[in-house]
């Protein structure tokens, strides 16, 4: 890391500061967009829920407590992955082009011009929020193991949604717009990943564990810390290695994405 | 080789995806996609030298755009070396970049709802500029394209002139030892379009930076650059001065002849007389080719047989040249 690099990204963030403040009204409704787009979210889960009293054998806060950790990690990676997620349109309007004119790593730039911390704060508030209040209710106790574990599994799950996004995005190099795959691929998974993956069919099962680990993101932590008794279907060490997991396959995206950059056709005029 | 910018034999191929309409052309592209290749520019080369001002020229879509990108690391070439102030672009781009600038006229790299200051700022963390250079930058530029009045204003209130001037200096702050401009003037008053070309003269004779420009404004050309590059269909054409293109190219001539009554011409060898519009048969235009025919002699054959009022000569215009020469006329 260059000794200025810490300077640039105080620069980019106070100019995305500055030019969301020029709309304040629409910045702060924004936050609470979010916030209440995802609250009422889980509100309906909660209602749903009630009915059932419990699934698969996982109480009311223990299902919203396995809800608030994809909150959590998909608040804290929005800050730094909005750039990717947008990718498509960056490549498409040129801007992609201007980075590279620039003496910054790319990604770099990618993810330091779009940085979303309106969004973040919305979301990654609610998944806080929502965090602490079932942790509580599950009764979970806060010693230093537990507190060291979570760290690095938010960490993990963080890194894992932020590769998909970033294999994505490289995919854009050859595709120019992968929304519809982002819908397959992330948004119809992560709605999976809302219940315990044990409830579902086989096939699923698979697909969140091997394809598309969102298990690993919020389902294994969650067992770790709840051990409830569908966990004996899989393997014990499911529920330690997210943040094993988070780093190679950002590591592998990483790679694609450097790999990809050869390919680059510039959008035309 | 050895020159300050070397590019031996580009090329540069797209794929381009070839998309029947419809629906069901949609859906035989999802499942076995047809693709086409374009090629946009084949086995280009040139030479620039350090403190040049070339002018790069063509019809749309005829691979100017392409090569730029090329020149500027954007694009890596399919075949060919590019070599630039000692760095090959597409390589080694973090150390190649910081010393080149690059303008697009129809992109802007300002912040749309910021102030212009702002993005200046912005450049100058990015492109490490010291305290003392920038301060001098801004101060010398904002002066000279008349700026003090909007730099405090955000971008989206600009007028195209403004907003161009504003981009043109955002490429600069960094001292750029190079300048790409991708059609500089595109949309801009005439005005706006005399102070910009000032602008960029002046940095070129004063400080030395290498200018390579676009446009499809020839005025731009005739009033900045000493060399053109034409590029037509993905190759280059003509590389040359600006005045060797007429001798080359404008080697007709018209002689514009008024006559004090009406009156018919003779059939002259290798001379083709059109009438002039609204002039009763009055007004006669004399074309030849400059080599074919002597001036003098159509002149005095004209004077002795018929009266004469008025004669006036005049040569192409450089913009009708170049017409033919995408038109593939000329040779």
């Amino acid at each position: 890391m260059k000794s200025d690099t810490l300077h640039v990204m105080a620069v980019y963030t106070k100019t995305i500061m500055k030019a969301w403040f020029q709309y304040r009204t629409d910045a702060l409704l924004s936050s609470l967009t979010v916030f209440f787009r995802e609250a009422t979210g889980i509100i309906v889960i909660y209602f749903t829920l009630l009915k059932f009293g419990n699934l698969g054998g996982w109480n009311i806060y223990e299902l919203l407590f396995l809800f608030s950790l994809l909150f959590l990690t998909y608040g804290i990676m929005i800050i730094f992955f909005t750039g990717l997620r947008d990718f498509g349109k960056t490549v498409r309007n040129g801007g992609f082009d201007r980075f590279i004119l620039r003496p910054r790593g790319l990604l770099f730039q990618v993810i330091f011009t779009n940085a979303d911390w309106f969004a973040a704060v919305g979301h990654g508030g609610l998944g806080v929020a929502l965090f602490i209040i079932t942790a509580g209710e599950v009764g979970i106790e806060w010693n230093l193991r537990n507190i060291v574990y979570c760290i690095f599994t938010v960490i993990g799950g963080v890194l894992i949604q932020g590769a998909i996004f970033l294999l994505l995005a490289a995919l854009n190099i050859y595709l120019f717009e992968t929304n519809s795959l982002k819908e397959l691929f992330y948004w119809n998974m992560r709605k999976f990943a809302g219940y315990p993956i044990s409830i579902f069919h086989k096939v699923i099962q698979i697909c969140m564990i091997y394809v598309v680990p969102f298990a690993f993101v919020n389902y294994f932590p969650a067992q770790y810390l709840l051990r409830k008794p569908d966990m004996a279907q899989y393997p014990a060490v499911y529920m330690y290695i997210t943040p094993i997991i988070g780093i190679t396959l950002y590591m592998l995206a990483y790679g694609f994405w450097k790999y990809s950059l050869r390919f680059y056709k510039s959008s035309g005029n | 080789m050895g020159s300050f910018i070397d590019v031996k034999n580009i090329s540069k191929t797209f794929k381009v995806n070839k998309r029947a309409a419809g629906v069901s052309g949609m859906i035989a592209n999802l499942v076995a996609p047809e693709y086409e290749k374009r090629q946009a520019v084949k086995d280009i080369s040139f030479h620039i030298e350090r403190g040049e001002m070339v002018g790069f020229i063509g019809p749309n879509g005829a691979g100017k755009s392409t090569t730029i990108k090329m020149l500027s690391g954007i694009l890596y070439p399919d075949k060919g070396d590019i070599k630039v102030n000692g760095y090959i672009p597409y390589k080694q781009r973090k150390e190649y970049v910081g010393s080149i600038g690059v303008v697009f006229g129809q992109k802007s790299q300002l912040q749309w709802d910021l102030p212009v200051i702002d993005s200046f700022e912005l450049l100058k963390a990015i492109y490490r500029v010291p305290e003392d250079r920038y301060r001098k930058n801004l101060e010398r530029f904002t002066d000279m394209l008349d700026m003090g009045s909007f730099l405090n204003q955000p971008v989206r209130q600009l007028s195209l002139g403004q907003r161009m001037r504003a981009d043109i200096v955002a490429a600069l702050l960094h001292s750029p030892e190079i300048v790409f401009f991708d059609e500089p003037t595109i949309g801009v008053d005439v005005v706006g379009k005399e102070s910009i070309r000032d602008f960029i003269r002046e940095l070129n004779e004063k400080d030395r930076v290498t200018m390579i420009f676009t446009t499809h404004d020839m005025q731009d050309i005739e009033k900045t650059c000493k060399r053109l590059i034409i590029i037509d269909d993905g190759t280059k054409v003509y590389d040359g001065s600006l005045l060797g293109i007429r001798e080359k190219y404008g080697t007709t001539r018209q002689l514009d002849v008024e006559f004090s009554s009406r009156c018919e011409i003779k059939s002259i060898e290798k001379v083709e007389i059109r009438e002039l519009d609204h002039s009763d048969g009055r007004k006669k235009r004399f074309v030849f080719e400059n080599k074919e025919v002597q001036i003098n002699e159509l002149m005095n054959h004209l004077l002795t047989n018929y009266d004469v009022r008025d004669i006036n000569i005049s040569e192409p215009e450089i913009e009708g040249i170049i017409r033919k020469i995408y038109n593939g006329e000329a040779s």
